[in-house]
């Protein structure tokens, strides 16, 4: 596996174990890399639009579907608590662990909560709806944005 | 990518913001969106669905357009 693909990985494991993006220097540790080399990898990783970086160019922002950052979108799955970049990256989360899990948002206009529950199958039914203002091909131009 | 509680509570937060609403996206719809995306995603050879692939996604759900349409 080369390095980037390790470092894609350590980060998508560590998402998963513990719900938070881990520091460079963890990346790091866990490919056996200098931090550097993780960083370059990071650089790399953003150019193939995998992830989504801080201005220092060192700090994730986005491993999609998971956040870095706290936001409003959370997905819960076996006993843990992930934040979601958005509403679709919150199904995202339980999609990728195909497990069953509970998203928790509201809705952007009222605010009204919303608890959704999902099976492996998919979500109980529900008539909420999903609206992106931006078009397919610019999501990535402002992808904190999108 | 936000969650509303209607097509109305759509169309009122985009007027508020002078903002076009775009096409909605049911529940059972976003669900095959993100299996689709990101059923693989925690595996070691994941990766992001190209343009062509994005297509068939998209299409695939009822999602067609120039609004969904990667590469316009």
């Amino acid at each position: 596996m080369d390095l980037d693909t390790r470092v894609k990985v350590a980060i998508y494991q560590w998402f998963a174990e513990r719900a938070t993006a881990p520091a460079a220097g963890d990346v790091a540790r866990s490919v056996r890399a200098s931090e550097q080399e993780a960083v370059d990898a990071y650089g790399r990783l953003r150019a193939q639009r995998v992830l989504a970086l801080e201005p220092n160019g060192r700090t994730i922002r986005m491993a999609p579907p998971f956040s870095g950052v706290p936001t409003k979108h959370v997905a819960e799955v076996s006993g843990k608590r992930y934040f979601a970049n958005c509403a679709w990256d919150s199904l995202g989360i339980v999609a990728a662990f195909r497990e069953p899990g509970v998203v928790h948002s509201e809705c952007a206009q009222s605010h009204e909560p919303l608890h959704l529950s999902l099976s492996r199958d998919g979500p109980e039914p529900c008539d909420w709806v999903f609206h992106c203002l931006v078009p397919a091909a610019k999501w990535w131009d402002d992808i904190v944005f999108t | 990518m936000l969650f509303f509680r209607s097509e109305d509570m759509v169309r009122q937060w985009c007027d508020a913001r002078g903002a076009p609403v775009r096409p909605v996206v049911t529940i059972p719809q976003l669900w095959k969106l993100s299996t689709a995306w990101y059923s693989t995603r925690l595996q070691p050879n994941a990766r992001r669905p190209q343009p062509d692939e994005m297509r068939r996604i998209f299409a695939g759900i009822g999602l067609s357009g120039d609004f969904w349409d990667p590469t316009r």
